[in-house]
């Protein structure tokens, strides 16, 4: 049983990583409509911003802001430049374009910082000895992702849901044409939904690179569990996004322990499957019909 | 009868079918010497496959709307299938290809089911769980003694029958060997996207409800998409590995299915041109970044890797932008915008005449 519970706390810990990502994608998919596949990129390049303005002895707060501001100049830069020339083409173009950044920002990162993983301070309030919550142990920095998504999540639940700016962002992406008509800035939305997600995935990778080392690879096995547990969660909904990360990292840690450790992806994804077999939209997902 | 053998695209289709015939044997002529080497054969033969694969995409992607993700999956069960066949059944060459070919298109026909209830990235996500999970099956202790497990499979590879031994390399006896298929499976490709089974799809992709109304019968059709791309990529799978020495459980990765997902949006969806095109830029990519980035200095490996990555991407993004519809589709604009007439009739300005009447509406 205590191992059980270990296991369980341990994978909440791995999803929390999964979920805080999950969280970004969510975020430019609610606002743009885009599954954005360059996102675990965009979050690894801010952080090595963020690496180097910590080399020029910036306190790490004041580079963890600024390097949120940077990030979100650059997100909405992205959304300008090139993101906006080929939203009205064929629904692929947009992910083909982010496939492009992704490809682009790897390079570019592997050129100027190399590929050897670099260390990454944490903040000083995760110092100390690991968390004793019963029988489980968990560490100070995954207590500090999780408590982060938790925060995200309900900042984007209060932009959606109880500010205007969340509702014009809300109709743009869901009606272009009408959003327009009644007075919404269709093109600044979609820059400011660009924007908050960069600066999400800008915090999701600050606060990752210290558990998993600062190196241009270092999001890509993240991504693709981020990109799962959004779509388990439903692509549309912050709870689902941190439901769905928590649940693929219980799923594959059990699964590793009591099923058979060389097939713990394999379950994982088996379950995401057969969730979505059930639920199409996923779990927390609006399950939408369509007009004829 | 007769205007079908002057018209103009037939004489372009003789012309390429008569090019990729004598390919791997122009390197040897006078002229062509100058500027093709025997590497290009090698080439020729990654095309073959590419074309093969990347036309079965088209199908699923381009023809009936599905999105895979997890393409790469595909053709390595198709390779590995083949590859078993080959080294521990000795199974002949011919054989092993069409059966590997026929059984990864019934797998793709049944994991085209969960595909019935799913669309858009929920669809993308669970064909690219296909690409995640596959190596470690592969790796499996239950399996690996067929698959190898991490060692994957070391290959022989086809010789020359003895009897044409004089008048042709292995290379070229593996270009033929690849590009026969190609042919035929574009041809096949040509003539399904033009039958009965093509126009569903395409009913399919434009309207899902549309097309029900209309009595196609969406499940089937779109199981059968799932299992005609993944017959190609099977086939394409099988014959992918005449080009390796070895077949292991990494070799088909995530930024491969990726890779041909962008390829064939930059071909040009839904367009049997367009697949063309793709399988084109998929061979000569890193021949064309490196044409490219060869004015800047590169140095090291990690510079040359990386160099050509950034290239890559920055031409996607380009390409995108610029030709929305991919290169096939926008040689099918050009056309359709009437450039003769637009000409003429910005001739006909500049000359002070009156413009020439339209066709009132």
């Amino acid at each position: 049983m205590e191992e059980f519970i270990q296991q369980v706390a341990t994978g909440l810990s791995t999803g929390s990583l999964y979920a805080i990502l999950a969280l970004a994608l969510v975020l430019i998919y609610r606002s743009t409509g885009i599954v954005n596949f360059a996102q675990g990129e965009m979050a690894m390049f801010t952080t090595f911003i963020a690496w180097s303005f910590i080399n020029w002895e910036l306190h790490f707060w004041i580079a963890f802001f600024l390097t949120l501001l940077v990030a979100g100049i650059f997100g909405a830069l992205i959304e300008i430049v090139v993101i906006r020339p080929v939203e009205r083409g064929p629904i692929l173009n947009p992910v083909i374009i982010t496939l492009g950044m992704f490809t682009m920002l790897n390079s570019i990162a592997l050129r100027i910082w190399q590929g050897q993983p670099k260390s990454f301070p944490s903040p000083a309030v995760f110092d100390g000895a690991p968390l004793k919550l019963g029988p489980a142990v968990i560490s100070r920095p995954n207590i500090g992702v999780f408590c982060m998504s938790i925060l995200i999540m309900i900042a984007i639940y209060l932009l959606f849901n109880r500010t205007k700016v969340g509702l014009a962002m809300r109709a743009a992406a869901q009606n272009r044409i009408a959003s327009q008509l009644v007075g919404i800035r269709v093109g600044r939305m979609l820059a400011l939904g660009w924007a908050l997600s960069a600066m999400v995935g800008a915090a999701a990778g600050m606060l990752l690179a210290p558990t998993i080392f600062l190196s241009p690879s270092m999001m890509m096995g993240v991504l693709l569990f981020a990109f799962a547990a959004a779509v388990l969660g439903g692509l549309d909904s912050p709870v689902g996004a941190i439901v769905g990360g928590l649940v693929l990292g219980v799923v594959q840690n059990l699964a590793g322990t009591y099923i058979d450790s060389k097939i713990d992806i394999t379950v994982a994804f088996l379950v995401i499957i057969a969730v979505l077999l059930v639920r199409p939209k996923g779990l927390f997902g609006k399950q939408t019909m369509e007009r004829v | 009868m007769t205007d079908v053998f002057l018209n103009r695209r037939f004489f372009f289709l003789a012309l390429a079918l008569a090019l990729l015939a004598v390919f791997p044997y122009l390197h040897t002529f006078p002229f062509f010497d100058s500027f093709i080497d025997s590497y290009r054969t090698f080439q020729g033969m990654r095309f073959a496959l590419w074309l093969i694969i990347l036309m079965g995409l088209n199908i699923l992607t381009g023809y009936s709307g599905q999105i895979s993700l997890g393409h790469g999956a595909f053709i390595a069960v198709g390779a590995y299938i083949a590859a078993i066949l080959m080294s521990d059944w000795s199974m002949p060459v011919f054989a092993a290809v069409l059966i590997a070919g026929l059984l990864t298109g019934v797998i793709g026909f049944l994991i085209g089911a969960p595909a019935l209830r799913l669309s858009g990235p929920y669809l993308a996500i669970a064909t690219l769980a296909m690409v995640i999970v596959l190596p470690q099956i592969l790796k499996h202790d239950s399996i690996d003694q067929w698959t190898g497990g991490v060692m994957g499979i070391s290959l022989s590879l086809p010789h020359v029958p003895g009897s044409l031994k004089d008048s042709a390399t292995d290379d070229q006896w593996l270009y033929y060997l690849c590009m026969v298929p190609a042919v035929i499976m574009t041809a096949m490709a040509w003539s399904l996207t033009r039958s009965r089974i093509g126009r569903a799809l395409v009913a399919l992709r434009d309207s899902e409800i549309g097309a029900e109304q209309m009595g196609v019968n969406v499940s089937l059709y779109k199981m059968t998409a799932f299992g005609l791309s993944a017959l190609y990529a099977g086939t394409g799978g099988a014959l992918y590995v005449f080009t390796l020495g070895y077949l292991g459980p990494a070799e088909f990765d995530i930024l491969l299915s990726l890779t041909m997902l962008v390829m064939i949006v930059l071909g040009g969806l839904g367009s049997i041109t367009g697949g063309i095109f793709a399988a084109v830029i998929m061979t000569m990519r890193i021949d064309i970044t490196d044409w490219i980035s060869g004015a800047i200095p590169a140095g090291d490996r990690l510079g040359i890797d990386t160099t050509r990555g950034a290239l890559f991407g920055l031409l996607l993004i380009l390409s995108i932008i610029f030709t929305p519809r991919g290169v096939a589709g926008s040689i099918a604009h050009m056309k359709e915008a009437h450039l003769g007439a637009k000409i003429q009739d910005l001739v006909s300005r500049l000359l002070g005449r009156s413009r020439p009447k339209k066709d009132s509406v």
